[in-house]
């Protein structure tokens, strides 16, 4: 691990703001996944494609993770550390490119914790409700696959977020409102331009088959190209923004 | 000569504001130098400039011969403080030292080490939201000191900073600049630093209004020395030949004008006159200072 990697790390592990978000992850999988899976109908989790759409609520680690990638950034502009760590790190390329990674890491492990809680724990309910498991072993790799690899690209992504709008707030907000009202507005009304949002395309890559969805590995395509784009602007953003 | 800092002809603007203007100046090893103006004048533009924070609209401005982003690992040659409170204020003391130390690879027992040279120990693994102001600037220093630098940079280091606190910052930058190493600390207050600089910038809208040693400024725009002798009358000729005009301020002490302790002692000691206190007068320090930045504000 490079010395600015290791330094990101701690600056994650050294406050309770990632403890706090991951704890809210954990409440959040618990709640959802209890209450669906004891109280839905059988008749709407028999299916392979209702098992897998029931068990990819693990993709809201994604939103926290993505929170956790936007602090990474925004922190050091709202608290005024990111002059200190200018001054130990100049290069802002470097810079950039640890906290990348270690928006990835914490995406990794948010994505991990997030549908491993959700398949585990649904897994048991449901079985213990005498339902019988639908979905293939392909069906579990992609939806446990896509979840975590969806997730740690939704904390780079919140990493690039951060970089574009500083301003903590400003970040946050934008990053609900386009997750929870823009993309669906955008895939309920014009689902052709819909299903190339970030957040439809790691539906795709968890297998979902939602009507107008892209195939999987179009959704992987698209949510890197997301990442990539946004990563992109906000290091030039980042390299062309003076510190005040 | 060794110079440390260089600035070429530093300009910054924003939008139709001039922040700084065409400023071009040089510090020398082992020298502390104050960098003193009114608030707004252009101190902290100049040293984000200074330190790769801030791009220059023109002209450029290096650390030992390179600018501040070419060094490498930086932090191992230049420390700096621009705020007081640049810490995430639920992150203890020693974990913000350690966030910065184990980006340049620094082990965590130099980060004990210099908690221990700002005095913090006691405090390190308390979070930073319980530090008082005096303690956030120590810190701010602890941070700085971490590479075991050669220049140190310093915004306004003695802003809320009580007696005491103004009294260790100037004897830690005193023993800092003993070895050798360089200073250059900045302060809209001139009495702040006077104490503790070699040689003073003064700049007023971005502009270099002076750049002199401490002593030359106050002998070139009138500073006093108030002498206090048994032999009054011996003195003020011993003075009146050196071309330096007196008045007498009462039956024992007169007051020098436009000269240097230095020079007073010499002449003194030439003209075998005994001095029982000579000081320079503190408020004709601020006097030029305000002199100098309201001149050029008119």
């Amino acid at each position: 691990m490079n010395h600015q990697l290791k330094a990101e790390v701690l600056k994650i592990r050294s406050t309770r703001t990632t403890m706090g978000l991951l704890l809210g992850l954990i409440a959040l999988a618990l709640l959802f996944t209890i209450l669906t899976c004891t109280l839905s109908p059988t008749s709407q989790v028999i299916t392979e494609q209702d098992q897998v759409g029931l068990l990819s609520f693990g993709s809201i680690a994604g939103v926290f993770a993505a929170l956790a990638g936007i602090m990474l950034v925004t922190s050091e502009y709202r608290f005024g550390t990111i002059r200190p760590t200018f001054l130990f790190n100049p290069s802002r390329r470097r810079l950039f490119g640890s906290k990348i990674a270690a928006g990835a890491l914490a995406g990794l492990v948010f994505g991990i914790i997030g549908e491993g809680l959700v398949f585990g724990i649904g897994i048991i309910i449901l079985k213990a409700r005498g339902i019988p498991i639908t979905m293939s072993a392909g069906n579990i790799t992609v939806l446990i696959a896509g979840a975590i690899v969806g997730t740690a690209l939704w904390g780079i992504l919140g990493v690039g977020l951060g970089a574009v709008v500083p301003n903590q707030v400003g970040a946050v907000i934008s990053l609900l409102a386009w997750g929870f009202v823009v993309e669906n507005l955008v895939f309920g009304f014009l689902p052709s331009i819909g299903r190339f949002l970030p957040v439809h395309a790691q539906d795709s890559m968890m297998g979902l088959t939602t009507q107008h969805l892209l195939p999987g590995d179009g959704g992987v395509a698209v949510l890197v190209v997301w990442t990539v784009a946004l990563a992109s602007i906000g290091l030039t953003m980042l390299k062309g923004r003076d510190v005040n | 000569m060794a110079y440390v800092v260089q600035s070429d002809s530093l300009t910054k603007k924003y939008g139709s504001i001039l922040a700084v203007d065409d400023l071009s100046f040089k510090i020398e090893s082992g020298t502390i130098t104050g960098f003193l103006g009114p608030n707004g004048a252009g101190k902290t533009t100049t040293l984000r400039m200074l330190l790769g924070l801030a791009n220059p609209t023109s002209g450029h401005a290096t650390i030992f011969d390179k600018p501040y982003e070419s060094l490498e690992t930086p932090a191992l040659r230049v420390g700096a403080v621009l705020e007081a409170t640049d810490f995430h204020p639920g992150r203890s003391g020693r974990d913000h030292l350690r966030t910065l130390s184990q980006a340049v690879g620094l082990p965590d027992a130099r980060v004990d080490e210099v908690l221990g040279v700002v005095e913090l120990q006691s405090a390190a693994k308390r979070r930073v939201k319980g530090y008082s102001l005096g303690m956030r600037q120590r810190l701010g220093l602890a941070a700085a000191l971490l590479g075991n630098p050669d220049l140190l940079v310093l915004d306004e280091p003695a802003n809320g900073l009580d007696p005491e606190g103004v009294r260790w910052l100037r004897d830690f930058l005193r023993d800092f600049a003993s070895g050798g190493r360089t200073v250059l600390i900045s302060s809209h207050v001139l009495a702040e630093v006077a104490q503790t600089v070699d040689q003073v910038l003064i700049i007023n809208h971005g502009r270099l209004v002076t750049e002199s040693s401490l002593d030359d400024l106050t002998a070139r725009v009138g500073g006093s020395v108030r002498v206090r002798s048994p032999q009054l009358t011996q003195l003020a000729e011993a003075l009146q030949r050196e071309g330096i005009s007196s008045t007498q301020s009462n039956d024992h002490a007169l007051l020098a004008l436009g000269t240097t302790s230095e020079q007073v002692g010499d002449i003194c000691f030439a003209a075998g006159v005994a001095i029982h206190e000579l000081v320079t007068e503190g408020s004709s320090l601020e006097e030029v200072f305000l002199d100098l930045t309201s001149g050029e504000a008119s």
